[in-house]
């Protein structure tokens, strides 16, 4: 019998990406957003007033379709105006059931346009979810959508699977340390042998939107904003971060740089209003290796959170069990848009080697310089897929034959019922 | 990686009042601060102002020795002056000449000296210890003000380069600029440590 590629979603709190396995790259990206009507979201009890006497009723007001009318991902933003828009996912969770299950249908009817009685599910869930969403998940996708085969998997570890991309990787391991960065929160994940170390996850509350905001400070500081129309100035700062900008390996240096040879490194960059279409042009100087630098110095930006991100990721490693911290280290595995600054690995993986081979060093002197370390290595691996990271490594996992017998067959749910989900199979880290 | 130390700060035959280092420059401007042996080697001046954009940034600094103390003190220094060349309302930035005549000024004012009331960082700076010491210390700093404010100026008004016919710089230089360079005066909001030396 042959089988229907899987399907592939990964729901984040910011987009959701999805597609069909074997694919590189997912076929629609949104954000994870639902447009309703606010009676129809209020709960389960939620029933609509009754019709106004003497309007003509016409049928969305009739109870009972207007549950019906909503709209999903950029179609809801479109829509904010004349319906009310629910992120039915907070920090990484599932919230709302409701909601989440209207986005699922339309997700998978209106736009992958599949049969879910054909197709196996591949799911994601962030790292620490709690094993009752986990059964709620199985819930619905067995029982409303009838999927042939459901696996919840997680994003972290996935990232480390689309990893093996790289050119760098030698091994095919699942244990690493993911860095994870979108544009709330950037999360820094250990993983030994496919599963995630609770304990030792950190997070920095650094990540796109912050660099997004700090090129809007510096084009403000330098007065430069004052020719950007105020409504498109978060757009155009985004436009920068995305085109301009790079990590630098020491910040004097670079203003040295930039001194030495003006029209070499500065920039212009050239934007339209977006209402009247009037021209403007603004300089973009030291903000191209300012904005990515608050990862390695969050004191330039934020009062309140000082930790450099190589330190963080050497706290989160040394706080690891103690026989996987030299796998952990040489395999630091990037992955979200906001990792996917030129030369971030490079930088990172130069700053944790510093914090190490000092640590190493003063253990050497502190034993009387009697013992001496091997050393360790210490590898920050970028790739190709980093973007959508997660998505990818689901791709790869849910289109290897093995994939079907690790997954929970609709056949098992039907025997077991939810609780089946709380049990999983990690697999990949053999083949 | 933090904010950036002077380099100076282990020479250990370096001359200091109260707590701060007394560092060679090469200046012309007379006074009693040491010369510098070697005039093509950058000096604490040069240090400063390579450092302050990046330092700037920072809120935070650890003083490793006495000639961070001084760092600090030109780096605040510089806020000033860019502060002082920063148009007002109804007063746009001076010129290149103008701006020379309005840092001196600044230069020599009256300022405070650590351990008087005015002074920002004194918990960080120790007052010096007797009256010919702390009479040594103002001239020093007027002499480093002094020389501090003239490169500055000229960094601050860089040389326009010309433009060849293809838009591309030919390599001459023309006429200073007539306004402050905004890549600098970028920085003037930002406060190193959270200070200024004028009215904190």
């Amino acid at each position: 019998m042959s089988r229907q590629a899987p399907l592939v979603i990964d729901n984040g709190t910011g987009y959701t990406k999805m597609g069909f396995a074997g694919n590189s790259e997912p076929s629609f990206v949104f954000p994870t957003v639902i447009a309703t009507h606010q009676t129809a979201g209020a709960g389960g009890g939620g029933r609509a007033p009754p019709p106004v006497a003497g309007k003509p009723s016409h049928l969305a007001s009739k109870r009972g379709i207007e549950d019906l009318d909503f709209y999903i991902g950029d179609e809801a933003v479109v829509n904010s105006k004349t319906y009310d828009l629910h992120y039915p996912i907070k920090h990484g969770q599932i919230e709302n059931w409701d909601h989440m299950e209207r986005f699922w249908e339309q997700s998978i009817f209106k736009y992958l346009r599949a049969e879910p009685e054909d197709h196996y599910v591949l799911l994601t869930e962030p790292p620490l979810n709690p094993p009752e969403n986990r059964e709620n998940t199985a819930e619905i996708m067995f029982e409303s959508f009838n999927v042939q085969g459901l696996y919840i998997a997680v994003q972290a570890v996935l990232a480390l699977a689309a990893s093996w991309t790289s050119s760098k990787v030698a091994e095919r391991t699942l244990t690493g340390v993911v860095i994870d960065s979108g544009d709330g929160v950037t999360h820094t994940i250990p993983v030994a042998e496919g599963y995630v170390i609770g304990s030792s996850i950190k997070h920095v509350p650094i990540a796109g939107r912050d660099i997004t905001s700090f090129v809007q400070q510096l084009l403000r500081d330098r007065g430069d904003s004052a020719s950007i129309p105020p409504e498109d100035s978060m757009r155009v700062a985004e436009k920068i971060k995305e085109d301009y900008t790079y990590v630098c390996q020491d910040i004097v240096k670079e203003f040295k740089k930039y001194d030495a040879d003006p029209y070499k490194y500065f920039a212009r960059f050239s934007g339209e209003h977006s209402v009247t279409g009037r021209k403007y042009d603004i300089d973009v100087g030291y903000e191209r290796f300012l904005a990515p630098e608050i990862f390695f110095n969050p004191e330039i930006y934020s009062s309140d959170f000082l930790t450099p991100l190589p330190e963080v990721v050497d706290t989160v490693i040394q706080t690891s069990p103690i026989d996987v911290r030299r796998g952990l280290y040489k395999n630091i595995v990037l992955s979200g848009g906001s990792t996917m600054f030129k030369d971030f690995g490079k930088r990172l993986q130069r700053d944790v080697k510093n914090i190490v081979d000092g640590r190493i060093a003063g253990s050497e002197t502190r034993s009387g310089s009697l013992m001496k370390s091997s050393g360790v290595e210490v590898n920050v691996i970028s790739h190709k897929r980093q973007r959508y990271a997660v998505w990818y490594g689901g791709s790869l996992m849910a289109s290897t034959p093995e994939f079907f017998n690790v997954s929970h067959s609709r056949v098992d749910y039907e025997e077991y019922g939810p609780s089946l989900v709380r049990r999983f199979s990690v697999f990949g880290s053999s083949s | 990686m933090p904010a950036y130390h002077s380099s100076y700060n282990d020479d250990p035959s370096v001359r200091q009042v109260g707590n701060t280092a007394i560092l060679p420059i090469s200046t012309k401007v007379r006074g009693p601060a040491p010369i510098a042996s070697d005039p093509s080697q950058p000096d604490i001046i040069e240090e400063a102002l390579d450092l302050f954009r990046a330092n700037c940034l920072f809120r935070n600094f650890e003083i490793k020795g006495p000639a961070d103390r001084l760092l600090i003190y030109l780096i605040l220094f510089i806020s000033e002056c860019l502060t002082k060349l920063a148009p007002t309302p109804g007063r746009p930035s001076p010129g290149y000449q103008e701006a020379t005549k309005v840092l001196q000024t600044l230069a020599v004012d009256s300022f405070a000296l650590p351990g008087d009331a005015g002074f920002p960082l004194n918990s960080l700076y120790h007052a010096p210890g007797s009256r010919p010491d702390a009479d040594a210390l103002r001239s020093y700093l007027t002499q480093t003000r002094t020389e501090l404010a003239l490169r500055l100026a000229d960094r601050l008004y860089p040389p326009e380069q010309t433009m060849g016919p293809d838009g591309q710089p030919t390599g001459q230089t023309g006429a200073r600029a007539a306004k402050p360079s905004k890549w600098w005066m970028s920085f003037q909001k930002r406060r190193f440590m959270g200070r200024s030396l004028g009215s904190a």
